[in-house]
């Protein structure tokens, strides 16, 4: 018995003085491991006489568990204490710059139209296409550009075809019709982003290709008012509730009233800058209320139906959120540029 | 359209109506002031040339001035000898900045003391000429120049193409009364003329073969002036307008355009041959000296007025040399004429020729407009000349314009504005810009358009008219309530965002270049075959529609080469364009299209990473896009390394192409090291989609097991996975080959491959012996099929 109380009594002390897990560890294999005395004794248990086995048992069994408890006691008190040491035992230098990750982008172009679309589809539109490579009717003839009418500027558009039949659309208006066409019954609620063509020579300010958006919604009693509701939505979704919008009185032959749109500068908030021109306002796209000859020509009644339509630049959307000043970088694709995004 | 101001005052009251303030009023009424220069010269004094002398040791020629300043003599050194003593000019005083902007110092010049600056014309914005100091004809030493040019202001509007009536001080005053709510001061239709005798059809002849491209033609003579400098207000005007001055005959008429926007010519009366003119079409080899000093070859196309002996002007474009007012010209004939606005635009675009005449014209002008212009260009040149003018103009008007009249129900104005505006505000609106309305029985509308308005002719144009005079920031911001009975959902764009996000977060960069390629390029890397060609390219470079995306990414690579920036990974979504067979002329085949390559270093073993880079993505994309898993094929393609090449199959469809791309194309390039490329129809890859599956998670346990095998070449890894899986049968959940490796140790013509295999049964928890055979019936059918070694 006292051969059991000595060695609890040593293992206790050795227990409270272990400093690790490690030495924790070894104490447990040296008491309790299959080699320890108390382990061997018990296992000679069956050479000791019948009536002392139960006692033997027993107090070997206590021992064990003393030293047991004794183990997770200081297990958790080393716990504890590292705890309380972790500023010092596991500090980093939180200022150490970290590599970058290995992760590529979405073009900035996208990420606007991604945007844009977003946010028209929040108010219930949906996403239309159609041909970049156009038919003559539904570029220009179906929205009311007769061939000869003043506004077909015949210069600014790039043909595939010897009589002037099949072009490259000049503006994701052609969609209108087609989407018109597709969906036929009111309410018609559509946006039609992409890539349209004109004959412009390529500069700072001036592309021959580029990116719009259009949206078209067609449905009974739609009013300039509704018009005006949606672009302000738009346009401080994208850009902030303190951008303003007006719109000004101007000509189109697909819509009337026609009326173009400016966002007030972001820069100078209006009172006029460099950024603007000293005009406080930035032109930002076209827009109106459909032409009747137009809804005619998508196969709907315009004394039953009313309709607005906006167009705007994506690139130009883009230089109004970022200050981009030359509009070749959205296509010559540096990395160093588009990894700005 | 450059607007004076003050010119505007005479057709509008504008008092209390700072040029700013009646910008702001014509841009957002929807003629829109691209610029606003204010010229206020109250700060600009009059000066008496007292003494010039020239400057004792300047290098550059300067003469230095004694100026009567009225209060004070100021020393003021110029550059221009012009300042003679007893000359009158206008001085700006240190502190000042001219109307052309600049700034006036004190400064010591070459060491002589200048205070104050002579002004030039154009530094005043009162002409063009810099060349030297301006003299003024009146003027006290210590005046006010604002007092002898009052302020001014050029308002540069652009006037939308529906809108030539404003191409002119009248229509744009007209605007502005209505938008102002201030009365016009002048009608439309100058007052008539009382001519004398002899009438104008003794003078001239005149006759319209053309009546379809010439609707009117108006005629009227005068004889007996002298023609001379225009008075100097009305040189001023015109300068501002952007005109130059030439004679007092010539700047009436071009007076009477900046006034009605309806261009006018005089002709030298004597200087017509045979005492006759004809509006014809000029006939073939038919050529023309015209004003500008260019002989024009003309076109049975365009129409000429001819006299007995042929063209001596071009229809509504400009006049000949020949015919023209002279100094010597005493009798002219004023012409104003209607033409066909498409005609015009027309001649204008073949002649390569658009003067402010052709740029009114070809807006089709309305034929009532030429009687007007006449009879305002005739009283300012009889005014300005003298000369008599004559009884019993010609008129010929084959087809008087007919008026046009709207029907308009009046609460169409707020169901479409969407804003309520009194009728009482609508109708004095509509009066200002002067139409008549009437009020029907049945409380309708019958609005008489105004006749120099071509533009409006339906309801909405009506409704347009009041919304913009009424004020579009009037109307109250609204969304529309959305009746919403069905919907019928569009196919979304969401799977093109889902591919641009795998790939973006594989590495890539996506970039966005044109559809325009060169065609040159197209038919050199053998792409050409359904390309569409432009007929009117700008340039060769851009001349045709790209049919696929591949070269538009390798010349992005390349460019970011040459900056520093090799080794790129790219990808582009974007449609390419491919002939119908069809229809090859007609509408073209745009599919979606997914690009992406990887250039990397030039070692055999980094194409290969590159390839299995792009497996990867492809996996990806299939996991993210919900596809079947895809199976990749032996494949060989133009474009592409002939070893290292692969078709990539979704549900036995070709969907793209994956591989290595041929060494000569990387050449091409000027590529550094290997590219890697990836093409994928994306119609093909979206139409393969199918509903997501989603298994529960298994209840029993897996067992891993490794297989390593050496087989020879040749043997496509897949046709081995095949076979595991085909022994495996059901047990089997996943093979993946994860290793392949050749030495010498191994031996010559054969390959190790290792695999690893997961077995579980969704019933129980396999048990070693039953994976053991499965393993070892795996081990014999490789070795009797691929006669491969287990190692």
């Amino acid at each position: 018995m006292t051969e059991f109380e000595n060695t609890v009594a040593h293992g206790l002390e050795r227990i409270a003085k272990a400093t690790s897990d490690d030495d924790l560890e070894r104490l447990r294999i040296e008491y309790l491991g299959r080699n320890s005395s108390i382990s061997q004794t018990l296992s000679g248990l069956a050479a000791e006489p019948k009536e002392k086995r139960a006692e033997i048992g027993k107090a070997g069994n206590e021992a064990k568990q003393k030293i047991g408890a004794a183990l997770e006691a200081r297990a958790g008190e080393l716990a504890a204490t590292r705890m309380g040491k972790l500023a010092e035992l596991e500090a980093i230098d939180v200022t150490f710059p970290a590599p970058p990750l290995d992760r590529g982008h979405i073009h900035v172009l996208n990420q606007v139209r991604s945007e844009v679309e977003t946010i028209l589809e929040r108010l219930g539109y949906q996403v239309e296409e159609g041909p970049e490579i156009e038919t003559d009717w539904y570029c220009f003839e179906a929205l009311n550009l007769p061939k000869g009418h003043a506004s077909r500027d015949l210069q600014e558009t790039f043909f595939l075809a010897e009589d002037e039949s099949i072009v490259l659309r000049t503006h994701t208006s052609s969609v209108q019709i087609r989407a018109m066409e597709r969906l036929r019954t009111p309410p018609i609620f559509v946006i039609a982003p992409g890539r349209v063509y004109r004959r412009d020579n390529l500069d700072a300010t001036h592309l021959p290709y580029f990116m719009q958006v259009e949206g078209l919604a067609v449905d009974e009693g739609l009013t300039v008012g509704d018009l005006k509701g949606t672009l302000l939505y738009l346009v401080q979704s994208l850009f902030g509730p303190e951008r303003r919008v007006r719109m000004r009185p101007t000509y189109f032959p697909y819509t009337e009233p026609s009326f173009e749109f400016d966002t007030l500068c972001g820069r100078c908030g209006g009172a006029g800058c460099r950024s603007c021109g000293n005009q406080g306002w930035l032109e930002t796209g076209g827009c109106g209320m459909v032409h009747p000859n137009v809804l005619r020509n998508g196969g709907l009644d315009p004394d039953q139906y009313t309709g607005f339509a906006w167009g705007f630049g994506i690139e130009r959307m883009t230089l109004l959120k970022y200050d981009v000043e030359d509009l070749r970088l959205f296509y010559e694709n540096d990395l160093r540029f588009n990894e700005q995004f | 359209m450059r607007v004076s101001y003050r010119w505007l005052g005479d057709f509008v009251d504008l008092d209390g109506l700072p040029p700013q303030e009646a910008a702001n009023l014509l841009t957002m009424s929807g003629s829109k002031v691209e610029s606003l220069l204010v010229i206020d010269l109250s700060a600009i004094v009059v000066g008496k040339v007292l003494e010039q002398r020239p400057h004792p040791s300047s290098r550059d020629p300067l003469w230095i001035h004694q100026v009567d300043l009225g209060a004070e003599t100021r020393q003021i050194v110029a550059g221009a000898p012009n300042a003679t003593p007893g000359t009158l000019v206008p001085v700006a005083l240190p502190g000042t900045v001219v109307p052309s902007g600049k700034q006036v110092r004190d400064a010591k010049i070459a060491g002589e003391e200048g205070r104050g600056m002579m002004c030039s014309a154009a530094e005043l914005l009162l002409g063009e000429d810099h060349s030297g100091i301006m003299l003024l004809a009146e003027g006290k030493p210590g005046q006010s120049l604002g007092e002898l040019f009052p302020l001014d202001a050029v308002l540069d509007v652009e006037v939308t193409p529906n809108r030539p009536d404003c191409l002119g001080h009248m229509g744009i005053g007209r605007e502005l009364a209505a938008v102002s709510g201030r009365p016009m001061k002048r009608d439309f239709m100058p007052p008539f003329i009382e001519g004398e005798d002899p009438p104008a059809v003794d003078l001239i002849k005149i006759a319209i073969e053309e009546p379809d491209l010439c609707t009117r033609f108006v005629g009227a003579p005068v004889t007996g002036l002298k023609v001379g400098p225009s008075p100097a207000w009305v040189q001023v005007r015109l300068r501002l307008a952007g005109v130059r001055p030439i004679n007092n005959v010539v700047d009436a008429t071009a007076y009477g355009m900046l006034e009605y926007g309806k261009p006018t010519h005089a002709f030298d009366l004597r200087r017509l041959r045979g005492g006759e003119l004809r509006v014809r079409r000029a006939r073939d080899g038919e050529s023309l000296l015209c004003l500008d000093g260019q002989t024009r070859r003309l076109s049975p196309a365009m129409l000429v007025v001819a006299d007995g002996a042929g063209p001596v002007a071009i229809g509504g474009t400009i006049g000949g040399e020949e015919s023209a007012v002279q100094a010597d010209t005493t009798d002219v004939l004023i012409e104003s004429a209607g033409w066909n606005g498409v005609n015009i635009r027309g001649t204008s675009r073949a002649l390569g020729l658009r003067t402010e005449a052709s740029a009114r014209h070809e807006k089709g002008l309305a034929p009532e407009l030429a009687l007007a212009g006449a009879r305002r260009v005739t009283a300012l040149v009889r005014e300005w000349a003298g000369g008599t003018v004559h009884r019993e103009w010609i008129d010929l008007y084959p087809r008087p314009q007919e008026p046009i009249r709207v029907h308009v129900t009046p609460e169409k104005i707020d169901a479409l504005l969407g804003a309520h505006v009194p009728l009482t505000e609508s109708r004095a609106i509509l009066d200002r810009l002067g139409f008549q309305t009437r009020v029907q029985d049945d409380g309708d509308w019958d609005v008489m358009v105004p006749v120099f308005r071509l533009d409006v002719a339906i309801p909405e144009d009506v409704v347009e008219e009041v919304g913009r005079i009424y004020g579009v920031d009037r109307i109250p911001p609204t969304l529309p309530g959305r009746r919403h009975e069905r919907w019928t959902p569009a196919p979304t764009t969401r799977p093109l965002e889902t591919i641009r996000q795998v790939l973006a977060g594989a590495g890539f960069a996506e970039a966005v270049t044109p559809g325009l390629v060169s065609s040159a390029l197209l038919e050199k890397l053998g792409l050409a075959e359904r390309m569409r060609r432009l007929l009117n390219p700008m340039s060769e470079e851009l001349d045709a529609m790209r049919t696929s995306l591949l070269p538009s990414l390798l010349q992005v690579a390349r460019l970011n080469q040459n900056r520093g920036r090799p080794q790129v990974r790219l990808f582009e979504v974007a449609r390419v364009y491919l002939a119908r067979s069809q229809d090859p002329t007609g509408l073209a085949d745009e599919p979606l299209a997914l690009a992406a390559l990887a250039h990397t270093g030039g070692a055999p073993a980094a194409g290969r990473e590159g390839f299995l880079l792009l497996k990867a993505v492809t996996d990806r994309l299939a996991h993210a896009l919900s596809l079947p898993l895809p199976a990749y094929e032996r494949a060989s393609d133009a474009l592409f390394h002939p070893g290292r090449t692969a078709a990539v199959l979704l549900d036995g469809v070709r969907a793209g192409v994956l591989g290595e791309l041929h060494p000569s194309l990387g050449a091409d390039f000027d590529l550094d090291g290997r590219v890697v490329a990836l093409q994928l129809d994306l119609e093909t890859l979206l139409g393969a989609a199918k509903p997501r599956q989603v298994r529960p998670l298994p209840r029993f346990p897996a067992v891993q097991r490794d297989l390593a095998v050496v087989l020879p070449e040749g043997q496509p890894t897949a046709a081995v996975q095949a076979a595991i899986r085909d022994v495996a049968g059901s047990l089997l959940e996943l093979v993946r080959a994860f290793d392949e490796y050749r030495s010498p140790e191994l031996g010559e013509g054969v390959k190790s491959l290792a695999f690893a295999l997961t077995f579980r049964s969704p019933e129980r928890t396999l048990t070693d012996s039953e994976v053991d055979q499965l393993m070892d019936q795996t081990r014999r059918r490789l070795e009797t099929e691929f006669k491969a070694k287990s190692r």
